[in-house]
């Protein structure tokens, strides 16, 4: 990296700003800089083309993702059916934009929801320290001595199959790590001045921790709410093939590479697994490009 | 720790639907008993008992070696984790040292390569090793090596007849490089930026205007500092060393402690999913105490509180 180029970008930066042309505000020099990353654009339009066609499912396929063509069994991909049929004739690509809209849905909600546990919580302890914060480090210690897939699978036979329990329980065994992270950068923040000056004007706790407090670490938490979707995305696949996630009925990414299990289909009709595993590898990668960038751009620290 | 986890764990297992008389008794037979003798059975088995009584007498019976009984086959589990085990360890250790010593190197050859092709391929194949999921990885591999080019065997631990280990090594090797390869984009990641991290410290510098070789500059002084944190790290990919072996042993049908838990927990045969659920926090809090012990002996900055 040449320093003369680095410092002829701020010098035109400079005189950008001074002209008023750009906001000085953090938050748009981290979008800036996102939208200067290559990598995390790639990302970012993978994933919202792949989001849109599957949620715009029923207007791209003609086929619904349970129909099933007993006449077209197994069938290779060609006319009619675009990547194929699987052993009870339901259209592939068809099942694989609905399976999406599922999959999809469990990371977000799952990594939405766990960031909406371990964030507040992560906070407030992180802020008051004391008794609290003893405890749910204790209680979050306890949860990630567990190897993720055994206490998900625990949990699953204690509560069922099912699409939402399998959303609950991933917010369950996803939190502490979002708790810990969003405690470890309040203990960094609690010590700047103007928690200082806040608590010697007389605000309370809640207000300081969440408004005053939170917003500065608003980067981390989202870049970790970005990688834990295409973990909890991974892990769904990964539970589905082992028939504990969800229902088979139900079309997943993960439920349609269950059947890959049987050394037939894996052997002799690869469009029945093969594109939709292709497609969590895409769309995970594409998750894994934002939130990488983000964290470049959030974190200046950081290089590499 | 141990203690709540232990107590967790029971309080998960008596929580999930259904007790051991359910399963002992197979459908069809169950007509022909009356609930008496059910409940007699239950009280027999000491089913009946207060939760807290029937904890301590798994606790202590634990303790003293007992692990109870599978509730499908009645065989003691103690016997069935030492059938799976040794198959664990055999995957894991392999998947270990791949992913180990290929994560190193390829994070040294990246580091010492910045910015140059070979980091950037390095790079993007780690991106992509980080993103796929395991079992896809396992499959595409099986598809490959055993279908098409026909060079290995598909599933299991032996060919029946074989013996001794380096008769069955061709069934390991596919489970232990998928294993490894899939634990070895972390490593890699991680070793590049702790390499770059200590060639950029200023001993680096005095070794270099002392006229030290730039090869051993860079092997023997940058080298052993870098790798310091990237043994540590051995012990953290402990629980997804555990985490990956259940599912790879499920695409590989290898029959290990991973392909048990799976088929206990698909059809809750509680002894088996208690055993392994304690087993493997053990493992990973013991794993977590030698490498603050590691980290203390290799780094003189810290100490042990």
């Amino acid at each position: 990296m040449g320093s003369k180029t680095l410092q002829r970008k701020m010098d035109k930066l400079l005189a950008l700003e001074e002209q008023g042309k750009l906001q000085s505000s953090n938050t748009s020099r981290s979008l800036r800089k996102l939208m200067a990353n290559p990598l995390a654009i790639i990302g970012l339009v993978l994933f919202v083309v792949m989001f849109l066609a599957c949620m715009g499912a029923p207007l791209i396929s003609t086929y619904g993702p349970n129909a099933i063509d007993l006449r077209n069994r197994l069938s290779p991909p060609g006319e009619g059916h675009l990547l194929g049929t699987d052993q009870i004739g339901r259209d592939i690509f068809t099942r694989i934009l609905y399976g999406g809209r599922i999959s999809i849905f469990v990371g977000l909600g799952s990594a939405l929801g766990a960031a909406l546990i371990g964030v507040s919580l992560g906070t407030y302890a992180g802020y008051r320290r004391g008794m609290l914060d003893a405890t749910v480090m204790k209680v979050s210690e306890i949860m990630m001595s567990f190897p993720q897939i055994i206490l998900v699978s625990i949990l699953v036979t204690i509560v069922g199959q099912s699409l939402w329990n399998l959303l609950l329980i991933f917010i369950l065994t996803g939190w502490p790590s979002m708790y810990r992270m969003a405690r470890s950068q309040m203990l960094s923040i609690r010590e700047q001045e103007y928690i200082q000056a806040l608590q010697a004007f007389g605000i309370g706790g809640f207000t300081i921790s969440f408004k005053h407090m939170l917003p500065n670490a608003i980067g981390p938490i989202f870049v970790n709410i970005t990688l834990s979707t295409a973990m909890f995305i991974l892990q769904e696949a990964a539970l589905s093939f082992l028939g504990l996630g969800v229902p088979l009925e139900q079309a997943t990414w993960g439920n349609i590479l269950n059947v890959a299990q049987d050394l037939n289909i894996l052997r002799n009709a690869w469009w029945v697994w093969l594109p939709v595993g292709l497609v969590i590898t895409i769309f995970v990668m594409a998750i894994n490009f934002i939130g990488d960038g983000l964290r470049d751009a959030a974190d200046p620290t950081q290089v590499g | 720790m141990l203690l709540v986890i232990s107590f967790l764990i029971f309080l998960g297992i008596e929580l999930m639907p259904g007790d051991a008389v359910d399963f002992m008794i197979p459908p069809d037979a169950l007509a022909l008993i009356s609930p008496a003798e059910l409940d007699q059975l239950r009280s027999e088995l000491g089913l009946d008992d207060p939760f807290l009584v029937r904890y301590v007498t798994w606790i202590t019976n634990m303790a003293k070696g007992d692990f109870g009984y599978s509730l499908q086959s009645g065989v003691a589990v103690s016997t069935l984790l030492s059938n799976t085990l040794p198959a664990t360890l055999e995957l894991s250790v392999a998947a270990l040292v791949i992913s180990t010593l290929l994560g190193s190197l390829l994070g040294v050859v990246s580091a010492l390569n910045k910015g140059r092709i070979g980091d950037n391929v390095l790079t993007v194949a780690g991106m992509i090793g980080v993103a796929i999921p395991q079992f896809l990885f396992g499959l595409i591999m099986i598809v490959l090596f055993v279908f098409n080019l026909q060079w290995l065997p598909v599933g299991g631990r032996m060919t029946p007849g074989s013996e001794g280990f380096f008769q069955r090594i061709d069934h390991l090797i596919l489970p232990a490089i998928v294993l490894g390869l899939s634990m070895t984009a972390g490593v890699m990641r991680y070793s590049r930026s702790s390499m770059l991290d200590s060639l950029n410290k200023e001993f680096i510098k005095t070794a270099r205007s002392k006229g030290i070789p730039e090869w051993r500059v860079n092997l023997v002084h940058g080298l052993r500092v870098a790798m310091t944190p990237v043994a540590v790290l051995i012990g953290f990919r402990l629980p997804m060393l555990i985490g990956g072996s259940v599912v790879i042993e499920q695409v590989f049908q290898w029959p290990g402690v991973g392909q048990m838990f799976v088929a206990a927990v698909r059809s809750q045969n509680t002894p088996i999913i208690m055993m392994v659920a304690f087993f493997s926090v053990l493992i990973v809090l013991v794993a977590s105490i030698l490498v603050d012990i590691a980290t203390a002996l290799l780094d003189p900055r810290v100490k042990l509180s």
